[in-house]
């Protein structure tokens, strides 16, 4: 019974770490652009295959092809906010969701195109080994901690961290948040709006591609694999407040929590809906959610 | 001073008051044109299944016009309330299973069963719209799409399968319609479910036009325009839109009615596959949501579009494996260009491709 | 220009029906020279996309191969054997649209199946509607067969049975095994494979001491593997598909849970396994209806599994799967029961499909009252070299199973 705590506890807290950056690209586009990205998912599927590319051709370590594939992600993010979404920004909400949609649709299909459905796995050697904690001596069980995991809940850390400095106290940063507090006195004090929002969509879409990253060695995944991900983003934002880096951080702990100790429980087969329910009730109860404010 | 009397807003007029340029063209006198051409479309469509069509045609009319019944269904509560649902798959898979389930285990004819599945999805929908209704934009899109996928869960879980068998699914009785054997069976049963299609094309079309002229459409035309006003003005807004939303479901059940008996097996994978809520969404949007017969054509241009990418083959080249692809970039380039569906094109005194770009202007950042 | 509604209406729906209608002009009958026309949509694109392509491939090389020999022998003549394919992009719905065309227009005789529960069940709803005999090398789930269908016959054995074989493998290795752990997808296929596996565990005095089921699709069964830990099965099993049986192994690995032997019911059958798991698909089993190692005498046209599988990979380059021999064992039930028949009326060949049972290169062909092939499923696994090898029943098998499993942190 205690591994069994002992274990899930630690399951929460390394998967907490990853699903906070996850939601974190999400949560600031949604903030700044006010718009909720249905293509999201597919960012971090991207980030995934570019991973796989790299470690599968050119056997660079996965942890390594980071950075490359938040530069590939930063790009396109770029290019699909100033080409395509700063097209329909001030349309209504259904005109937004939809061309997300549309969008996510065609990066689908065009990995689907590209990869094929096959599904993929990114397995280095150091794969599964990790630490073993509270060892019994007799059956030599304990509570692992994976390698990978911990590496992957570090560089969330480290990449949560630094987003927020970046936005406290870059001029950029400001810039961003500006606009996103009001788009027009922005304006009026020189911020170019349209290539602000260009940059924190790249943004998000960068942290969305290092997510991708990190996922392609914990998990085997085809270009479906977004689809999951994006629903969870949206509830670990609304738990967590939207404008909020804290927030984002905590409304994972909390999601990695509850989900980790539904899989224990017999309502495991209805995980998904628990979720859902805990959705539910976070916006008619506490709509602004645990951290929410005005804004970041 | 006799004519100090104000004015007050008779909202029990029968004249509809014109919420849309599209309906204020439905309500002159270009009425009656517009009626004999729909009349026209109608004989042609009824009398369609006896022109010696080969049933692949007649199962392809039949699934189109399942599509704009979905359309209309959301119209409903996406284009006359402004609630973008898009969780609506959720009550096509109840109607499937309430259908089903009626029919296998307690052997209840096809209609009622339709009918009551129907009914169960409604009874959902104000459960569950309730507490989800109290949320805006945004919000209540994710939240009916997390509706969609909960409710899928909870059908295929092993605590319901002793009644919904689980994600194994369910057969249900293969139509045979009596007396008949071999070719003329089949073809029986393609006119029959496209008859059933085509009345609930009807149904669903008549009861949008009801709603145009009730007090509820004119209720739920103002949540869409400013709710806090209406809200003022004494309108219950949480029944309007649970009713909104009640309605949507309900046809939605129906159709997932006539899908289970249709195809005679019903999987939850594959009634609870968000691709159906899409669907319908981008058929309303496509043909203009808040319009009485706008997502019935959109419902046929999307479902023609579908069927040239997948069957034809331009130029010699097999479209069949850009086809989502394609729809995708489809949606996007409607969405930028045509954002209030086709609809536009009748609101308009000129049509010229300015419109597209005054579309675009409107829009962009 | 002012369009009418209305008018834009009907042009729709006349745009509809002429993409319909696009189909070529049904085949004549040819009086001379007799082609058996089959029809057959298969998921070319889409989810399965890949078992698709293996089952068009399946079926291409057997019309090949078998008009090169002068084709069926119906009656008194040899006929010709062609097949249509369309692709059904893995979607049930348009799976029914296409086999509903391939029989009203383009006329074909005989029907042949798509891969995929989802698909499979539409499309035999078709066959059935237009009593056409259809049989189909992609579909396991009882439930396709329990409709009181007159006209499907499947050559994949019932999802029920597929653990079976592995448990006995387990337990003539391993008598004293006896705490099982189940972890069971939320899917049609494998909820079958979990309701035919459980009561045969109770049957054999074994201990199901944990099983849970997960959301299809899910990215994480961390906390299953964590609860299963905690009951220390000797062996686990799954009813999965080949994404989540990596998943729960990579988990596994990574959380700990160590087990004398693992199967599954799909992944570890495929070779993509091995290659998405490297050194950690080792010692883990799967089950399969065929493999080209298998033993099997066949009075059919390729004989073995090894000539089959060199003339498959002489023609397309790699070896076959299960799904490229299920796929021609499906033509050649079709084969022997026209060929028994003397025709290719519908009543006829169904008759003669009843009754079929004839040892061919993919095995027993013989079908149960209800259609679904009478076939026990072989066990195999992937050993120390990498490769993946028949390991049970033992008169087919090509090695001895490796067992137990070593703990993960031992390897």
């Amino acid at each position: 019974m205690g591994i069994l705590i002992g274990q899930s506890l630690v399951n929460a807290v390394l998967l907490s770490g990853m699903l906070a950056l996850v939601a974190l690209g999400f949560s600031i586009v949604w903030g700044v652009l006010k718009i909720i990205n249905l293509a999201h998912g597919s960012f971090i599927m991207l980030g995934a295959y570019v991973t796989f590319t790299l470690f599968s051709l050119y056997h660079v370590d996965p942890f390594l092809t980071i950075p490359v594939s938040m530069l590939a992600l930063f790009l396109l993010g770029y290019l699909i906010q100033t080409y395509i979404v700063n097209w329909v920004i001030r349309a209504p909400l259904l005109v937004t969701f939809l061309l997300t949609f549309g969008l996510d649709i065609i990066l689908i299909n065009l990995a689907l195109f590209v990869w094929q459905g096959d599904v993929r796995s990114v397995s280095p050697a150091y794969a599964g080994t990790g630490l073993t904690l509270f060892r019994d001596p007799v059956t030599s069980q304990g509570v692992q901690v994976p390698y990978v995991r911990l590496a992957a809940f570090a560089i969330s850390l480290v990449l949560a961290g630094l987003l927020y400095l970046f936005m406290s106290y870059t001029k950029l940063g400001r810039a961003i948040q500006a606009t996103g507090q009001d788009k027009d006195a922005a304006q009026l004090t020189g911020v170019r709006v349209a290539p602000t929002y260009a940059l924190t969509f790249a943004i998000g879409a960068a942290l969305a591609g290092a997510a991708g990253s990190l996922i392609s060695v914990m998990q085997p995944f085809d270009p479906n694999m977004g689809g999951g991900y994006r629903l969870r983003a949206f509830i670990i934002v609304v738990l967590g407040g939207l404008g909020s880096i804290p927030g984002v951080i905590l409304g994972s702990v909390l999601f990695a929590l509850v989900d980790v100790l539904v899989g224990i429980s017999p309502l495991a087969p209805l995980k998904d809906g628990v979720a859902f329910a805990m959705l539910v009730l976070v916006l008619i109860f506490r709509p602004t959610g645990i951290a929410g404010k005005a804004f970041y | 001073m006799s004519n100090l009397k104000p004015e007050t807003p008779n909202l029990q007029s029968k004249k509809p008051m014109p919420v849309t340029r599209w309906d204020r063209l439905l309500g002159t006198r270009r009425n009656a044109v517009y009626l004999g051409a729909c009349a026209v479309v109608l004989v042609v469509l009824l009398i369609l299944p006896h022109m010696s069509l080969s049933g692949f045609v007649l199962t392809s009319l039949t699934t189109a016009l399942l599509l704009a019944v979905r359309a209309q269904a959301w119209n409903f509560i996406g284009g006359y309330t402004g609630y973008a649902a898009f969780g609506n798959v959720a009550f096509y898979g109840l109607g499937a299973y309430g259908t089903a389930i009626l029919m296998t285990k307690l052997h209840w004819p096809f209609f009622l069963a339709m009918l009551v599945g129907g009914l169960v999805a409604t009874v959902y929908a104000v459960i569950v719209g309730l507490p989800v209704l109290r949320m805006r934009g945004q919000y209540f899109a994710i939240a009916t799409l997390g509706v969609a996928e909960a409710t899928r869960e909870l059908v295929s879980s092993p605590q319901l399968s002793r009644l919904t068998a689980g994600p194994t699914g369910i057969n249900l009785p293969f139509f045979r319609p009596a007396g008949l054997s071999g070719a003329a069976a089949a073809e029986a049963g393609s006119i029959f479910f496209y008859y059933v299609a085509m009345g609930l094309v009807v149904l669903v079309v008549l009861a949008t036009w009801w709603l145009t002229r009730s007090k509820l459409g004119y209720s739920l035309v103002a949540i869409r325009e400013d709710e806090d006003a209406a809200k003022m003005l004494g309108i219950n807004t949480t029944w309007a839109k649970v009713a909104a939303f009640a309605l949507s479901a309900f046809f939605t059940g129906l159709v997932g009615g006539h899908y289970a008996y249709w195809r005679t097996f019903i999987l939850p994978e594959e009634v609870f596959n968000v691709r159906y809520t899409l669907e319908g969404i981008l058929s309303a949007v496509l043909g203009g949501p808040g319009t009485i017969l706008g997502p019935v054509v959109g419902g046929g241009i999307y479902d023609a579009v579908s069927t040239f990418l997948t069957f034809s083959k331009p130029f010699g080249i097999d479209l069949g494996q850009f086809h989502v692809t394609i729809l995708g970039v489809f949606i996007v380039m409607v969405i930028v260009f045509l954002p209030r569906g086709v609809a536009d094109f009748f609101g308009r005194r000129k049509l010229s491709w300015g419109m597209f770009l005054e579309n675009v202007r409107q829009n962009r950042v | 220009m002012k369009l009418h509604l209305s008018a834009l209406f009907c042009l729709l729906v006349v745009m509809s029906l002429a993409a319909g209608c696009m189909a070529p002009a049904p085949a004549a009958a040819p009086s001379k020279p007799c082609t058996i026309t089959f029809g057959a949509a298969v998921s070319l694109t889409g989810a399965t996309a890949k078992e698709g392509e293996y089952v068009k491939n399946g079926y291409n090389m057997f019309i090949e191969d078998t008009n090169k020999q002068g084709g069926f022998k119906v009656g008194k003549q040899q006929c010709t054997i062609s097949v249509k394919i369309y692709d059904d992009e893995s979607n049930a719905d348009t799976s029914a649209k296409l086999i509903e065309k391939l029989v009203t227009e383009d006329k074909v005789n005989l029907l042949l199946g798509p891969y995929g529960t989802g698909p499979v069940f539409s499309a035999s709803a078709i066959a059935e509607k237009y009593d056409v005999p259809m049989v189909e090398p992609g579909g396991a789930g009882i439930k396709i067969f329990t409709r009181g269908f007159k006209n499907v016959w499947g050559t994949l054995p019932a999802a029920g049975t597929y653990l079976k074989s592995a448990v006995d493998m387990i337990l003539a290795k391993d008598p004293s095994a006896k705490n099982v752990a189940l972890f069971i997808e939320n899917d049609s296929f494998s909820q079958e494979v979990a309701d035919g596996i459980t009561p045969y565990l109770k049957e054999k005095g074994l201990n199901l001491v944990y099983s849970e089921q997960y959301p299809k699709g899910t990215k994480d069964v961390s906390s299953l593997v964590t609860a299963a830990k905690a009951k220390n099965p000797d062996f686990v099993l799954g009813a999965s598909h080949l994404a989540d049986a990596e998943l729960v192994v990579k988990q596994a690995k990574d959380i700990g849970l160590n087990a004398k032997a693992w199967a599954f019911s799909v992944g570890p059958s495929t070779p993509e396994f091995g290659t998405a798991l490297g050194k950690d698909s080792t010692y883990i089993l799967g089950v399969t209806p065929w493999t080209p190692a298998m033993k099997f005498q066949g009075q059919d046209i390729y004989g073995t599994p090894l000539k089959f599988s060199e003339a498959f990979k002489a023609k397309y380059g790699y070896e076959p799967s299960y799904h490229s021999a299920s796929a021609v064992a499906t033509f050649i039930a079709f084969q022997k029961a026209i060929e028994a028949a003397g025709s290719v009326e519908p009543k006829a060949v169904r008759e003669q499909l009843g009754k079929l049972d004839v040892p061919t290169f993919y095995g027993q062909l013989k079908f149960a009252p209800e259609g679904i092939i009478v076939k026990p499923m072989g066990v195999v696994q992937w050993d120390t070299d990498g490769k993946m090898v028949s390991v049970w029943p033992k008169d087919i098998a090509e090695k001895d199973p490796l067992y137990p499993a070593p703990p993960w942190d031992k390897r």
